[in-house]
């Protein structure tokens, strides 16, 4: 290495730790500071203003990994602070963009309360890594009604194979919400355990849910050939191709019979 | 979404009833679609059995403007209106029924009701932007046409879904942007007809960015099915700023607020950038690149498509829909327009009837959306940004990817 490699990579270096710093000062400014404090006692009807120099910094903090994670730190540290909803609201939309598997049991936590279950999927759905799958997976069993629908559509979304039998189990649900959902879930999962599910669901089907199980089978046989299972695609398509399916299924039952023909 | 697409194509269905044509239409069978002469009424309105047969959901404000375009159609008939709101809908039945001098209008507060009637050919759609992809894509299933006001989506995820509905169940979507035809028409011709040059740029004004809501709770009126109202969006008390449908974006109504809107960005963005990409002929491509730019403070941004047509917002010094031409005069080409006729509504009606795609079609709506969007994120990041089309994702950028798509509140999934 020369001498000017060297002084660039020292130059570089030291840049890097003035940002850093920059940034880490950024989190710990004032400002920010002041506004974690708002944070504890912020309700509905506050000045949502006093909050931005949390925003800024996590723009600020963006191409610096310690401090994002200590700005992470105290997003979670005053979740589990106890906050009013609003506040709580504003944390998980903020982890949302920041959120790693450092925020996770926090927010796990708020899956099973009617009030903050959905926005902490809010945070969770998105979330890159399995933590984020697997505890929404976890909540799945200890949630009912309208969370359930919820939980399960998140789990559709993140396409979780591990969840599959456990979406299936309610697909004869009474509540039509966490039925569909459950139809819906399993057609973005889009396996061939997630089509043998809402084939062998579909031979009893009531007649309010034959459209949305009738369309789940669709989007799960576009997902197969998308991931390269063509027979089992096809197989989906002309089961629905039969005169017990409404019109525009089998229109979309032939199509994809078409294009599934097609596809190399 | 599926590559850089082809332009929509011109599907035609299978001349067969009126009722099992709509609903069936099959994309390998082409012929045209005509209402035989024998089928009108003597009067030469349309007879009963050869109208539209229609419903409307949200129909308080701009869907009340839409009731009454497609309301004023003789081949159209509404038997069906649908709101959150007891008077709003009370209000809207009357209206239909008094038209009709019937009483054959019947009104709905989950449209989830609607979309189940067999009889319904199409629905219109103007509900706050938060619940447009859910009604579409539901329609779409239960093999309806609609068409749905603008901004269509609210979120880039929620395009790829509502244009692959449409394409699955071979539906006729419209989007709801009157203005991209009617309002940039200077700027349009002057682009097509090439005697300038090829379009370089063109550089759009339009705000503000959404925010969030923090408005306290009030009463919440009688009548007013709030929960409804909210539905995918995150749960937050009753205020009236919170959920006006006045066409303020300051603070007063929905369309200012990150949960129900994209702001003035694509509120009055779907307009103009709608107009932009229509002049620019780049309605079938989305960017794939977004540049933010701060100088000096002061920020605005720019989309690339893949042509490298360049569409600006906020770029300094230059005005609303200003078009940068460059090289020598290049060949004119013949500006589409509406089919049938009375504007929008006449498009969507007519594309109903002979199966067409419309003008203000969905997939190009959704891409007009989309540059919304964009921008939209780039901005909240303070960065640039590279998208990838054909998988619908931000290019190496996670934390980009989580702006995406939003979860929905339960039990609301698409």
């Amino acid at each position: 290495m020369t001498n000017e490699q060297i002084a660039k990579m020292t130059l570089t270096a030291g840049a890097a730790t003035l940002v850093a710093a920059g940034a880490v000062a950024q989190t710990n400014s004032a400002e920010v500071n002041k506004a974690f404090e708002t944070l504890k006692t912020y309700d509905w009807g506050a000045d949502r203003a006093t909050l931005n120099p949390i925003d800024h910094a996590i723009i600020a903090t963006h191409s610096d990994a310690v401090a994002r994670q200590a700005l992470e730190k105290k997003l979670v540290d005053a979740l589990a602070g106890g906050l009013s909803r609003s506040a709580q609201d504003y944390v998980c939309r903020k982890l949302r963009v920041v959120g790693t598997s450092q925020s996770v049991d926090a927010l796990a936590a708020l899956l099973t309360d009617e009030k903050t279950s959905h926005i902490a999927r809010y945070a969770l759905e998105r979330m890159p890594g399995a933590e984020a799958i697997a505890a929404m997976r976890d909540a799945l069993p200890k949630v009912g009604g309208k969370l359930r629908a919820g939980v399960i559509g998140s789990l559709g979304v993140r396409r979780d194979e591990a969840s599959v039998a456990a979406i299936a189990a309610f697909l004869g649900d009474p509540d039509k919400d966490v039925a569909r959902a459950a139809a819906q879930a399993l057609a973005m999962i889009g396996t061939p355990a997630a089509a043998d599910a809402l084939s062998e669901f579909a031979k009893t089907a009531p007649a309010d849910m034959k459209v949305p199980v009738a369309d789940a089978r669709l989007l799960c046989a576009e997902q197969l050939l998308a991931d390269g299972a063509k027979s089992e695609a096809l197989a989906l398509y002309k089961a629905l191709n039969g005169s017990d399916q409404p019109p525009q299924v089998r229109v979309a039952a032939i199509k994809g019979m078409l294009a599934a023909s097609t596809k190399k | 979404m599926a590559e850089q697409k082809s332009k929509p194509t011109q599907d035609r269905g299978m001349s067969a009833g009126r009722r099992a044509f709509l609903k069936a239409t099959a994309a390998s069978v082409a012929f045209p679609y005509v209402i035989p002469a024998s089928a009108l009424g003597n009067t030469g309105t349309t007879a009963p059995s050869n109208r539209i047969v229609m419903a409307g959901i949200g129909i308080g404000n701009m869907g009340s403007g839409d009731l009454g375009s497609f309301l004023g159609r003789d081949d159209v008939q509404y038997v069906a209106v649908c709101d959150v709101k007891r008077d709003v809908r009370e209000g809207a039945v009357n209206r239909v029924n008094q038209k009709y001098n019937n009483r054959d209008c019947k009104a709905y507060r989950d449209f989830r009701e609607v979309m189940v009637r067999d009889d319904i050919d199409a629905v219109h759609c103007a509900t706050p932007d938060h619940w447009h992809a859910i009604i579409v894509i539901e329609a779409c299933r239960n093999g309806k046409d609609i068409y749905c006001q603008k901004p269509e989506t609210k979120t880039l995820r929620e395009g790829k879904l509502m244009i692959d509905a449409a394409r699955r169940y071979n539906r006729v979507v419209s989007g709801g942007s009157q203005r991209v035809l009617e309002d940039y028409r200077q700027a349009v011709d002057a682009c097509w007809s090439g005697s300038k040059g090829a379009v370089r740029s063109i550089n759009v004004n339009v705000g503000p960015f959404p925010t969030d809501c923090n408005k306290p709770a009030e009463p919440i009126p009688d009548g007013f099915d709030w929960d409804m109202w909210l539905g995918p969006a995150p749960w937050a008390p009753y205020h009236p700023h919170r959920c006006s449908g006045s066409y303020s974006i300051d603070g007063t109504s929905w369309r200012s607020f990150r949960d129900y809107s994209g702001g003035g960005m694509t509120d009055w963005g779907a307009h103009h950038f709608g107009g932009a990409t229509f002049a620019m002929d780049v309605r079938e491509m989305e960017p794939e690149e977004v540049i933010f730019h701060n100088e000096n403070g002061r920020k605005f941004a720019t989309c690339r498509f893949p042509n490298g047509k360049l569409l600006h917002h906020n770029y300094p010094g230059r005005g609303n829909l200003d078009v940068e031409f460059a090289g020598d005069p290049i060949p004119s080409k013949p500006v589409p327009g509406y089919a049938g006729t009375g504007g929008i509504y006449g498009d969507f009606i007519d594309c109903v009837k002979t199966r067409r795609r419309p003008f203000r079609d969905i997939e190009y709506a959704v891409h007009t959306a989309n540059v919304c969007h964009l921008f939209l994120a780039a901005y909240e990041l303070e960065r640039s940004l590279k998208w990838d089309t054909a998988r619908q994702q931000f290019v190496n950028d996670d934390e980009a990817n989580r702006l995406v798509d939003v979860a929905r509140r339960e039990p609301w999934v698409i």
